[in-house]
C-alpha cells in the first residue's frame, strides 16, 4: 500500500514536467511567425504585368502599304511600340532601357530619389520649371544605346525651343522634329569668349520620343526605324525580352569594361568566348539581375561560366571572412546557370542591404528640407506613389 | 531487523489478492487470506490443482504482483526490496530466453543485474553443473525445451541465492535429465538454500521437498512436514495368503485393495485391528504382512481437495 | 545508474539479434558508399562547377558549394528527422511489449532493480540505438561531402542529435503505452498518432485559423500547446544542417520543451508500470 503512495510522485512529476515541457515550447517556438527567409525573385520571363505593359505600348500603327502590281492587298501592319522599334538594329549593338516610371515607383526608386533630392528637389524643380517636363511624371523609359540615348513618355508640355536654345530645327518624316546644334559661343572664366560647334543632335517624335544622337544623321536614322524607313532587321531588344526595371543588351566590351583590375584575365576570357549579353534587372522588391551570356562555342561557355561561377563564390569566401555580411549575403544569390551554349548569371540585393546602404540619401534630404513643407509633386509622389504602370 | 535462523524464509500473513479489471466492478479473486511460513533450509513444495493461485502467490513473495490485502515478509523483509530480491533466485514457469543470445551473455547479463561482478568462469561452472557445457557456443534459440529450463536453472542460481523460488523446473527435461535437476535442488538445499518449489509433478515435490503445502481456492488447506501428510494415523494394510474368502475378510472389516491378497482395515487403536484380524483368521484367512497404509501425495492432495471442496459446498 | 545501464545493454544487444535493423544499418552504409562512389564533385575555387552521378552529368547551377548543397544536407536533414522517427516508431515498436512478455517480464522484475530502472533503461537504451543510427549516417554524409567537396560543416550532425530530441518524446510516449498496454501496434500506433500531432502543434497557429473562433479554436490551441513541436523542431534542424538563419525564437528552449515533454511521458509509464501486476 505504501508503494501505491510512493508511486503517485511519478504522477505529479509528470504533470509538472509536462506544464514545463508546454512553457519552454510556448517559449521555444514563439507565437509569432519568424521572419521569412528572404527571397529574391529573379527577372527569368516575361510575367502577365510585363505581357499587358508592353501590350499597352503598341501604340504605332505603320501606314498600309500600297497594293502590289499583282493586285494582291497587303495585310494591314500590327501596332508596335515606337520605342522598341527606334532602338539600333543587328548584332553586337547596346541597349539598355531603363523603366523609369516603374523603378521610380519601386522600393529602390524612392531610395533612388532621395538620392536625387538630396537638396530638398531644387535642382529638380528648376528643371521641371524650365523645360516643362516633370522627369517624375512624364517621363516612362530611358534608354541608353551606341549612338545615344532614347527617352519615351509624354512631353507635350515639353519648351523644346526653350530648352535647347540655339539650334536649328527642322521637321523630318511624319511626325519628327530634328534639332540640330549651330554654333556656340562658351564664355572662358579668363572672359574670353570662344565660338565652339557642337555636332550633336536631338529629334522629337510626336511629343512621344526624344532621341539625343551624336549627329543629326543618328538621330534621323532612329526616326526612320520608328516610322518604317530603316533595314529589315530585328531590333536589338525583342518584344518578348521587355521584362524588369532594366534591361537590355550590352556588347561584351562594355561588360568587360566594368570588370574590376584584378579581374583583368577573366574579362579577357569574356571578350573572347562570349557574343553579347542580355541583362534583366528587377527592383519591384529586391534588385535581381539576370544576365545571359551566349557565345558560339558550347565548352568555352560553360567553361567560362564556371570561372565566373568560381569568381563569384571566392567574392563571397572573403565577404564572408571579412565579416561583411551584406556582401556575403548578396552573393548567397549568385549562381551561374549554364545551358549549351549559353549561361545565366543571376545576382541579388536584398533590398534591405540597399536601404542601409542609402539611408543617409533620405537623411540628408529630410535635414536639407528642413522646417518647409514638403512639395506635393517631390515628398507626396514618394510617399503616395501609385502602382507602377508595367 | 536482525535475521535470525528462526526466520522463516517466507512469511505470509492474511495473503489476498484480487485482480481488478477496468470498467468492471468485481474483479478475480486468486489468494483469500493465506497464511504461510517456510523455514529456513527448507525444501518446501506447493502443489494444488489449476487456478489455486500457486503462481500469484509465488509472483505475490518476488513483488510482481501486490497483494490486495495481507503482509508478505520474505527472508527477513520486503520482496520489494531490491537487496532482499539480490538474495532470491527465481525460474519462472515459462521462462522466455532471448534467442538470438548465447548462454554465456545471458548469465552474464542476469549477473550484471543483479549487481555481481563479471564471473565468465563460474557463469562456465554453472552451465556445466546444469549440463549444459557441451552447448555453451551455440545460440539460445537452437536449444530445446530442456535445455532452456537448464539455462533458467542456472540463472536462477548465480550468485548463490539464500531461497530459490522454482515454477515447474523439470516441465520439458527428459526423466535423466529431472535426475540431475533433482541432485542440483538437493545439493543447493543441503548448502542450506531455501527452496520453494512448485511442480506439477507430485513425485518431484515428493522427492525433493521435506515441507509441503496445499493450495485450493486461494487458500491453504494442508500444511506441513511430508512424512506426516503421507502417514495414515488409523489405517492398515494386511496381505493373506491366496485362498481366503474375500466376502469373510469383508465381513471382518477389511476393504479389497487392488493387488491379489491386498487388503485395507481402519483400526483407531490395538484392540480394533486385533479383533478383525481374530475374526480373519477365524473365518480361515493366513496373515503374511501387516503394516501402516501410508498414502501418496496424489492421495493426499486428492483427499485434501476433495474434502475442502466438500466443506466449501456444505458452507455455502 | 548501473541497473539502467544493464538494461539499456540489454536492450541494445536483443537491437543487434533483429535482423531488419542490421539491414537497416547495412541499407545505410550501401547509401553512403553508393554515393561515395558514383558522385563526382567538380569544385573550382570554392563553387560547385559540375556534378556527376554514375558518370551522367547533372544539370545544375555553378554556385558556393555550401549554397549547392544547402538542399542536399536540407532534405538529408528532413529525410534523418521524419524518416529516422518513422523507421524507429516501426523499428523500436516491440521493444517494450517484447521486454513485458510473460516469462520475461517476470524474471526480470525479481531480479533486484527499480521497475523504473528497467523503463529508463529501455528508453536509454532504444536512444542510444537512435543516437548511433542517425550519427552513423550523418557523419558518413558529412564525410563525402567534406572529401569531395572540401566543404565541411556540423550542421547535418546537429540536425540528426536533434531529430534523436524528437524521436525521444515519440519513443517516451510509446513506451508509456507498452506500460497501458503490452501491444507493440498500438506502441507503434500512438508513437505515429503523437509524431502526426507533434507535425501539427508546430504549425499550431497556422492550423488554428481553421477553427472557428472561440471554444474550438481554444481547445486545439490548449491540445497543442502540450504537444511535442515536432514540425517546428523539423524545420529547425533543416535550417541548421543548411546554414541557413533558423525561424524559432529559441531553439535551445524548443529542444529542451520537447525533451521535457518526452521526460513527463516517461514519468506517467514510471507511474503506471509501479503499479501493475504482471
Amino acid at each position: 500500500m505504501e508503494k501505491r503512495q510512493k508511486r503517485r510522485v511519478w504522477l505529479v512529476m509528470a504533470a509538472l514536467l509536462f506544464v514545463v515541457a508546454a512553457l519552454l515550447m510556448f517559449l521555444g517556438q514563439g507565437e509569432e511567425k519568424g521572419p521569412a527567409a528572404l527571397e529574391v525573385d529573379f527577372p527569368r520571363r516575361m510575367r502577365a504585368p510585363d505581357r499587358e505593359r508592353a501590350e499597352r505600348r503598341r501604340t504605332q500603327v505603320l501606314p498600309t502599304v500600297a497594293p502590289t502590281d499583282s493586285g494582291t492587298a497587303a495585310e494591314p501592319s500590327r501596332p508596335r511600340d515606337p520605342l522598341l522599334a527606334a532602338l539600333p538594329r543587328g548584332p553586337g549593338k547596346t541597349a539598355v532601357i531603363i523603366e523609369a516610371n516603374a523603378l521610380r515607383h519601386s522600393p529602390i526608386g524612392g531610395l533612388l530619389l532621395d538620392c536625387l533630392m538630396r537638396d530638398g528637389g531644387k535642382q529638380l524643380e528648376e528643371f521641371r520649371q524650365k523645360s516643362g517636363v516633370d522627369p517624375l511624371q512624364d517621363l516612362d523609359r530611358l534608354v541608353v544605346t551606341d549612338e545615344g540615348m532614347m527617352l519615351s513618355g509624354n512631353f507635350e508640355n515639353a519648351r523644346f525651343k526653350d530648352l535647347l536654345g540655339e539650334r536649328v530645327s527642322a521637321n523630318y518624316g511624319e511626325g519628327a522634329r530634328v534639332y540640330e546644334a549651330g554654333e556656340s559661343s562658351v564664355t572662358n572664366p579668363d572672359g574670353t569668349t570662344v565660338k565652339r560647334r557642337d555636332t550633336s543632335a536631338i529629334a522629337t517624335w510626336n511629343n512621344q520620343l526624344l532621341v539625343v544622337g551624336k549627329s543629326p544623321d543618328e538621330v534621323k536614322a532612329a526616326i526612320d526605324r520608328v516610322e518604317g524607313r530603316g533595314p529589315d532587321e530585328p531590333p536589338a531588344i525583342s518584344e518578348s525580352s521587355t521584362y524588369g526595371e532594366m534591361y537590355g543588351v550590352l556588347s561584351v566590351e562594355m561588360i568587360a569594361r566594368l570588370f574590376p583590375p584584378e579581374q583583368a584575365a577573366l574579362a579577357q576570357r569574356l571578350r573572347d568566348v562570349a557574343q553579347n549579353v542580355e541583362l534583366h534587372l528587377d527592383a519591384s522588391s529586391d534588385v535581381a539581375l539576370v544576365a545571359e551570356v551566349k557565345g558560339p562555342s558550347a565548352d568555352d561557355v560553360t567553361d567560362l561560366g564556371k570561372s565566373l561561377g568560381a569568381a563569384l563564390s571566392l567574392a563571397r569566401i572573403k565577404a564572408q571572412a571579412g565579416e561583411d555580411k551584406d556582401l556575403a549575403q548578396l552573393l548567397d544569390f549568385a549562381k551561374v546557370k549554364p545551358d549549351g551554349d549559353s549561361f545565366t548569371l543571376e545576382m541579388a540585393v536584398p533590398l534591405a542591404v540597399i536601404q542601409e546602404r542609402l539611408a543617409f540619401c533620405r537623411e540628408e534630404r529630410r535635414a536639407a528640407e528642413g522646417g518647409r513643407a514638403p512639395e506635393t509633386g517631390t515628398q507626396a509622389g514618394v510617399e503616395q506613389a501609385p502602382a507602377p504602370a508595367r | 531487523m536482525t535475521v535470525t535462523d528462526s526466520t522463516p524464509a517466507i512469511e505470509v500473513t492474511n495473503l489476498s489478492k484480487t485482480y481488478r479489471r477496468a470498467f468492471r466492478k468485481t474483479g478475480t479473486v486468486a489468494l483469500r487470506g493465506m497464511d504461510l511460513s517456510v523455514p529456513q533450509g527448507s525444501a518446501f513444495g506447493l502443489i494444488g490443482p489449476n487456478g489455486a493461485g500457486k503462481t500469484t502467490f509465488i509472483k505475490s513473495i518476488l513483488g510482481i504482483v501486490q497483494p490486495t490485502e495481507g503482509a508478505v515478509r520474505v527472508l527477513g523483509g520486503s520482496p520489494e526490496d531490491a537487496r532482499i530480491r539480490a538474495r532470491i533466485g527465481y525460474l519462472p514457469e515459462r521462462l522466455h530466453l532471448p534467442h538470438a543470445w548465447t548462454p554465456t551473455a545471458f548469465l552474464a547479463t542476469v549477473g550484471r543485474l543483479k549487481g555481481l561482478a563479471p564471473d565468465p568462469a563460474g557463469n562456465l561452472r554453472l552451465l556445466e553443473r546444469v549440463g549444459l557445457s557441451d552447448a555453451v557456443g551455440r545460440k539460445i534459440g537452437g536449444y530445446s525445451k530442456g535445455m532452456r529450463q537448464r539455462l533458467g536453472l542456472a540463472a536462477a542460481l548465480i550468485g548463490k541465492p539464500d531461497l530459490l523460488v522454482l515454477d515447474e523446473p523439470t516441465d520439458g527435461i527428459d526423466p535423466m535429465g529431472r535426475m540431475e535437476v533433482r541432485r542440483i535442488l538437493q545439493e543447493e538445499v543441503q548448502r542450506g538454500t531455501t527452496l520453494f518449489l512448485n511442480s506439477h509433478l507430485l513425485a518431484e515435490t515428493e522427492r525433493v521437498c521435506d515441507r509441503v503445502a496445499i493450495l485450493a481456492d486461494g487458500r491453504v488447506l494442508r500444511e506441513g512436514r511430508l512424512d506426516e501428510l503421507v502417514r495414515g494415523a488409523s489405517r492398515w494394510l494386511a496381505r493373506f495368503a491366496p485362498g481366503v474368502s474375500v466376502e469373510a475378510l469383508t465381513q471382518a472389516g477389511f476393504v479389497q485393495g487392488r493387488a491379489d491378497g491386498v487388503y485395507h482395515v481402519d483400526a483407531g487403536d490395538p484392540a480394533v485391528l486385533n479383533v478383525a484380524l481374530d475374526r480373519a483368521r477365524a473365518a480361515g484367512a493366513l496373515l503374511v504382512e501387516l503394516r501402516r497404509d501410508g498414502m501418496d501425495l496424489e492421495s493426499v492432495l486428492l483427499g485434501t481437495v476433495g474434502a475442502g471442496a466438500s466443506r466449501v459446498e456444505v458452507a455455502a | 545508474m548501473r541497473p539502467v545501464l544493464g538494461i539499456a545493454g540489454y536492450v541494445l544487444r536483443e537491437a543487434a539479434s533483429r535482423k531488419f535493423i542490421l539491414a537497416f544499418m547495412v541499407g545505410i552504409t550501401l547509401v553512403l558508399a553508393v554515393v561515395a562512389v558514383s558522385l563526382r564533385l567538380e569544385v573550382i575555387d570554392g563553387a560547385l562547377a559540375a556534378s556527376r552521378l554514375f558518370g551522367k552529368e547533372l544539370r545544375g547551377n555553378i554556385q558556393s558549394i555550401d549554397v549547392a548543397l544547402r538542399p542536399v544536407y536540407q532534405a538529408a536533414a528532413f529525410i534523418v528527422f521524419y524518416g529516422g522517427i518513422l523507421f524507429g516508431i516501426v523499428a523500436c515498436s516491440d521493444f517494450a511489449p517484447g521486454l513485458m512478455s510473460p516469462g520475461r517480464i517476470e524474471h526480470l522484475l525479481a531480479l533486484p532493480i527499480q521497475r523504473w530502472h528497467l523503463l529508463a533503461g529501455t528508453f536509454l537504451g532504444v536512444m542510444t540505438l537512435a543516437l548511433g543510427g542517425t550519427l552513423y549516417g550523418t557523419t558518413g554524409l558529412v564525410l563525402i561531402f567534406g572529401v569531395k567537396a572540401g566543404y565541411w560543416t556540423v550542421g547535418p550532425l546537429v540536425a540528426g542529435l536533434m531529430a534523436c530530441v524528437g524521436f525521444a518524446a515519440v519513443y517516451a510516449v510509446m513506451l508509456t503505452t507498452a506500460t497501458l498496454v503490452r501491444s507493440a501496434a498500438l506502441c507503434a500506433a500512438s508513437g505515429f498518432a503523437f509524431m502526426v500531432g507533434g507535425i501539427i502543434a508546430g504549425h499550431r497557429q497556422d492550423i488554428s485559423t481553421f477553427f472557428e473562433e472561440g471554444l474550438s479554436r481554444s481547445a486545439f490551441l490548449a491540445v497543442t500547446l502540450v504537444l511535442p513541436r515536432l514540425s517546428a523542431l523539423a524545420e529547425a534542424a533543416g535550417d541548421i544542417a543548411s546554414s541557413t538563419p533558423l525561424e524559432v525564437r529559441s531553439l535551445g528552449t524548443l529542444l529542451l520543451g520537447v525533451f521535457v515533454f518526452g521526460l513527463g511521458a516517461l514519468a506517467v509509464g514510471f507511474w503506471r508500470f509501479e503499479g501493475k501486476d504482471y
